[in-house]
C-alpha cells in the first residue's frame, strides 16, 4: 500500500516536472513577445500624438495625457501591472477610448474561423496526401510511380507560390466576370458582389485556402507526416496488428496523434502571423488588419493588447499540445 | 434553349437575382473614419463625414461665398471685436430638441479647453468670449478687429446636452453616436467596415438622398473598378491613370473641380546649403515642371503659392521655368564647382535627400523623375518615403529633412500664415523673411478686401524669388458619380457641402 503511494507520489512529481517547463516557457513567450513588441515601439519613429495632433500644443497634451514620454520601462511595466488586473488599456487611434479587449473581440471571430480553417484544410490535406505517398518510391523509369513524384513535386511548389497575389488577381478577374455576366444576362449580381469588397462566404473560403497553403505549411506537414508514416508502418506492432486481422490505420493514427500534435501546436503561430497579410491583401476585417493598422497609427496598447493575446493563443497551443502528448504516449508518462 | 437553361442554371447558382432594389448612394474612402467628432477631425475623410452630420454657423453657398446656415442673421459691431448671432428656429438636433445658443457657446469653449486637445483649436483662437443673450442669441468678442468674421465662422456645432462640460475627451461616446443638425444622421456601422448614413428628416432643407454608404476601399485603383460595377455610385476623388477609362462610361460623369491644393518641393533653410537663396534658386531652374506633371494628371503650373484661381495669385509673376545656364550662374555665384559632371562646393558635392509622405497620390513618379532631373544636372538626390506617424514626427515635429516633396491644401481663406510667417506652425522649411512677415500681419487684419490682396500678391512674388520652395503645380480634380445621381454639385474641400441637393433615380 505505501508502496502504491509512493508510487503516485512519484508519478505526480513526474508529471509536475514534465509541465514545468511548458509552463515557464509560456510565462517567458509571454513576457518576451510583450516586451519586444513594447520596445520595437517604443523606438519606432513616431508615435500616436503624431498621428494625431496637428500642432504642438496638442502633440505635447496627448504625450503627456498617454505618457508617451516615459520611459520604456516605465511604460512596460506599467502594461505588465494592469494586464495582471486584466486590464489592457483603450485604443488611443483605432478606436479612441474602446478598451483594447473589446475591439479585439469585435473582429476576432473573423481571424478564429480562418487560423481554425487554414488547420483542418492543411492538415486533412497533407494526411490525406501522405497516406497516399509515404513509403512510395519514385523513380523515372518506372511510369506508374510517376503520380506520388508529381505530387511531392506539387505540394513543394505550391507552397513556395506568391498565393497572395494569385488570390487578389482572382478575385480581381471573378469581379470582371460577374459585372460582364450581370450585364449580358441582365441580371443584379449576387450579394457577395463585388468579391473583394464585401464579406462573404465565398472570401472566406478563398482566404483560409490562401494562408493553409502559402504559410508553407503543406509541405512541412506533408513531409513531417510522410517520414512518420513511414516508419510506423515498418513498426513490429503495426505488423502484429495486420497478422491478427486488425485495420492497420486505426494502430497508426493513434501512435501518430502524438506528432500531429506537436505539428499542429507549432504551426498556430505561423498561421496567426499569416492572418496579417492574407486579411490586408484580401480585406478581410479581422484581428491581422487591425495589427497592422494599429502598428501604422502607432496604437501601442492596442499592439500590445493583440501580442499579448497572441502570445497567449501560441503559448497554450503548445501547452495542450504537451499536454496532449502526455496524454496521449505512455512513454512521455514514464508508463512504459 | 439548352445554352439559355444553362446560363440561368448557371446564374441561380451563383447567386444572381432579377429582383431590383431602390440602392443607396455608396462612396468610398480609403479608410474608416477612427473618429466622428468634429472636435477631432484629423484626416479629410473625418471632415467630409462631419460635413454630413454636422452644420456651422456659416457655410458656402454654391459661389463659394459665405451664406448663414444654423444662423439666421448676425450683427458686427462698428468697430469689428465683436459679432451678435441670432439662430435659426427650424433647426433641431438628430434626437428632435431645437438648438440653442448654449450649444454654440459650448462648442466654442470645448474648442478652447486647452485640455480638450481640440486639433480645431485654432479655428477659434480670434475668439476672446463668447456670451449668451437668449435661447437664440449669443455675443462674440474678438481678440482684434475682425472685419468680416462670418468667414471663418464655418466650424461646426455641437450639442451640449450630449457632454457633461468643456472638457471633452477623444474616446467620449460621442464619437461612435454622433448627433448633429446635418443633413445626415449616422445608422450604422457595418462589420465591412462601411458607415451608414440615414437622411434628416427633420433637416430644415429638404434631403434627396434617403440614404448614404461610406465604404471602405483601400486600394485607389480598385475603387475605379467599382464604380464602373455599379458598386458604387460617387468618388471623391479619381486616380489621374483612372481618368480616362472613367470617362468612356456611359453611366458615369465626371465632374471636375478646383481645389486650393499645390504641390511643392521645400527646403529646409535651416540646412547651411539651402540657407543660400542662390542655391534654391539654382535647384527652382534646374526643374522641368511641365515634364514632371505630365506622367501624374494634368494641371496648372505655378509660380507662388496660390492656385490660379485664387484673387491673390500674382499673375504678372512667372513661374522659373528650366534655365540650365542661369541655374549653374547662381551655383557658380554661390561658390560651387562642377567636378567630374557633379556640383560640388569645398570638395563635398550638393547632394540632399528628397523626402515625401508615402499616402501622397503618384508622388513616387514625381520623385523619381526629379532625381534624374536633378541627377542629369549634376546634383545628387536620394529619395525617401515615410509613413505617417514617421512623417509627422520627422517632418512637422522634429522638422529633420532635407528637402520634402509634398501638397499643401486650403480652405476657402487660403490662410498661408502658418507656411510662409516666421512664426507660423507649419514653416517647416524655417523660411523667415521680414517683410512677408509685415505683409502676411496686414493681410489678416485688412479691412479692405483690396488691400489684402494687394498685400498677399506682393507676398506672391516675394516668395518666388526667395524660393523657399520650388512650387510646382494644382492638379486637376475629378469627382466620378454616377449618372443615376442629378444635380450634383461638389465643394472644392468637404467634397459634400451641398449633397442634400442631390438626387437619384
Amino acid at each position: 500500500m505505501a508502496n502504491e503511494v509512493n508510487q503516485r507520489g512519484q508519478a505526480g512529481i513526474a508529471l509536475f516536472l514534465l509541465l514545468l517547463r511548458p509552463l515557464l516557457t509560456f510565462v517567458a513567450t509571454l513576457a518576451g513577445a510583450s516586451f519586444v513588441a513594447s520596445a520595437l515601439l517604443y523606438f519606432s519613429p513616431g508615435n500616436a500624438a503624431d498621428v494625431v495632433a496637428s500642432d504642438p500644443a496638442t502633440y505635447a497634451g496627448l504625450v503627456d495625457k498617454w505618457g508617451l514620454d516615459d520611459s520604456l520601462f516605465s511604460q512596460y511595466t506599467t502594461f505588465v501591472a494592469n494586464a495582471l488586473q486584466g486590464d489592457f488599456g483603450s485604443s488611443l487611434v483605432t478606436s479612441p477610448g474602446e478598451p483594447v479587449f473589446e475591439v479585439i473581440q469585435s473582429r476576432a471571430p473573423r481571424t478564429i474561423l480562418l487560423v481554425a480553417g487554414a488547420i483542418f484544410l492543411s492538415f486533412g490535406l497533407s494526411l490525406s496526401l501522405a497516406f497516399w505517398t509515404a513509403g512510395k518510391k519514385t523513380n523515372l523509369s518506372a511510369w506508374r510511380t510517376w503520380p506520388v513524384g508529381m505530387t511531392r513535386r506539387f505540394v513543394q511548389i505550391i507552397s513556395i507560390l506568391p498565393l497572395f497575389l494569385a488570390a487578389y488577381i482572382c478575385m480581381y478577374s471573378i469581379d470582371a466576370a460577374i459585372y460582364n455576366q450581370s450585364v449580358a444576362q441582365g441580371l443584379t449580381p449576387p450579394s457577395w458582389f463585388p468579391l473583394l469588397l464585401n464579406t462573404s462566404g465565398t472570401k472566406t473560403a478563398l482566404a483560409i485556402g490562401v494562408l493553409a497553403i502559402s504559410s508553407c505549411s503543406l509541405t512541412e506537414i506533408h513531409t513531417s507526416c510522410e517520414n512518420e508514416l513511414s516508419r510506423i508502418r515498418e513498426s513490429d506492432f503495426v505488423d502484429a496488428a495486420r497478422a491478427r486481422g486488425d485495420r492497420a490505420w486505426t494502430h497508426i493514427l493513434a501512435v501518430l496523434i502524438p506528432t500531429l500534435t506537436t505539428l499542429i501546436s507549432s504551426r498556430v503561430s505561423f498561421f496567426l502571423g499569416g492572418t496579417v497579410i492574407v486579411e490586408e491583401v484580401l480585406h478581410i476585417n479581422g484581428v491581422g488588419r487591425l495589427f497592422w493598422d494599429a502598428c501604422l497609427a502607432r496604437d501601442f496598447p492596442l499592439v500590445l493588447g493583440i501580442t499579448a493575446l497572441a502570445a497567449t493563443i501560441v503559448c497554450s497551443a503548445r501547452l495542450l499540445g504537451d499536454l496532449i502528448r502526455i496524454w496521449t504516449d505512455p512513454r512521455q508518462r514514464g508508463d512504459a | 434553349m439548352r445554352r439559355l437553361f444553362r446560363w440561368s442554371f448557371l446564374a441561380a447558382a451563383c447567386g444572381f437575382t432579377v429582383t431590383t432594389f431602390a440602392t443607396p448612394l455608396r462612396y468610398a474612402e480609403e479608410q474608416a473614419p477612427g473618429i466622428i467628432n468634429p472636435l477631432f477631425t484629423t484626416t479629410m475623410v473625418e471632415a467630409r463625414v462631419s460635413e454630413l452630420l454636422f452644420d456651422g454657423l456659416y457655410t458656402d453657398n454654391r459661389d463659394l461665398a459665405t451664406t448663414p446656415a444654423l444662423a439666421s442673421n448676425a450683427d458686427v459691431a462698428e468697430d469689428g471685436l465683436s459679432i451678435t448671432i441670432t439662430l435659426r428656429d427650424d433647426v433641431f438636433w438628430h434626437d428632435g430638441t431645437a438648438i440653442q445658443a448654449d450649444d454654440v457657446a459650448f462648442t466654442i469653449e470645448a474648442m478652447k479647453n486647452p485640455k480638450t486637445l481640440s486639433t480645431e483649436a485654432g479655428r477659434v483662437e480670434w475668439i476672446k468670449d463668447v456670451e449668451v443673450l437668449s435661447a437664440k442669441q449669443l455675443k462674440m468678442t474678438f481678440v482684434d478687429v475682425q472685419h468680416h468674421p462670418q468667414d471663418k465662422l464655418n466650424f461646426k456645432i455641437l450639442p451640449k446636452s450630449q457632454f457633461d462640460s468643456s472638457l471633452v475627451s477623444r474616446s467620449h461616446s460621442f464619437r461612435t453616436r454622433p448627433t448633429g443638425t446635418g443633413p445626415y444622421r449616422l445608422s450604422s456601422f457595418n462589420d465591412d467596415n462601411s458607415v451608414t448614413f440615414r437622411a434628416n428628416d427633420d433637416h430644415h432643407a429638404k434631403v434627396g438622398i434617403s440614404e448614404l454608404v461610406l465604404r471602405e476601399v483601400a486600394d485607389k485603383s480598385y475603387q475605379a473598378k467599382l464604380i464602373q460595377y455599379e458598386s458604387l455610385e460617387a468618388l471623391v476623388r479619381v486616380m489621374p491613370q483612372d481618368i480616362a477609362e472613367l470617362s468612356r462610361s456611359r453611366k458615369i460623369e465626371l465632374y471636375p473641380y478646383q481645389t486650393n491644393s499645390w504641390w511643392f518641393m521645400g527646403f529646409n533653410q535651416k540646412d547651411p546649403r539651402f540657407k543660400d537663396v542662390r542655391v534654391r534658386q539654382a535647384l527652382s531652374q534646374m526643374v522641368d515642371i511641365e515634364n514632371l506633371l505630365a506622367p501624374i494628371g494634368t494641371g496648372e503650373v505655378l509660380s507662388g503659392p496660390y492656385v490660379k484661381s485664387s484673387p491673390f495669385y500674382n499673375h504678372d509673376v512667372r513661374p522659373w521655368g528650366q534655365d540650365n545656364y542661369a541655374a549653374a550662374t547662381l551655383l557658380e555665384d554661390a561658390g560651387y564647382s562642377k567636378v567630374d559632371g557633379v556640383w560640388s562646393k569645398g570638395g563635398k558635392a550638393l547632394s540632399f535627400t528628397l523626402t515625401f509622405h508615402q499616402n501622397l497620390e503618384t508622388s513616387q513618379k514625381v520623385v523619381i523623375n526629379l532625381q534624374s532631373q536633378l541627377r542629369a544636372q549634376g546634383v545628387d538626390v536620394q529619395i525617401e518615403a515615410l509613413q505617417e506617424a514617421e512623417w509627422k514626427a520627422r517632418i512637422w515635429r522634429k522638422r529633420e529633412f532635407d528637402a520634402v516633396l509634398s501638397q499643401w491644401s486650403f480652405d476657402r481663406n487660403e490662410d498661408i500664415y502658418a507656411q510662409f510667417h516666421s512664426k507660423g506652425e507649419r514653416n517647416f522649411g524655417a523660411y523667415n523673411n521680414p517683410e512677408v512677415d509685415k505683409l502676411l500681419d496686414e493681410a489678416r487684419t485688412a479691412a479692405d478686401p483690396y488691400e489684402k490682396k494687394h498685400a498677399l500678391r506682393k507676398v506672391h512674388k516675394i516668395v518666388r524669388d526667395d524660393a523657399p520652395m520650388v512650387f510646382l503645380w494644382t492638379l486637376d480634380s475629378y469627382a466620378a458619380v454616377s449618372t443615376r445621381v442629378r444635380r450634383v454639385l461638389i465643394h472644392p474641400f468637404y467634397f459634400f457641402t451641398y449633397v442634400g441637393e442631390w438626387q437619384m433615380k
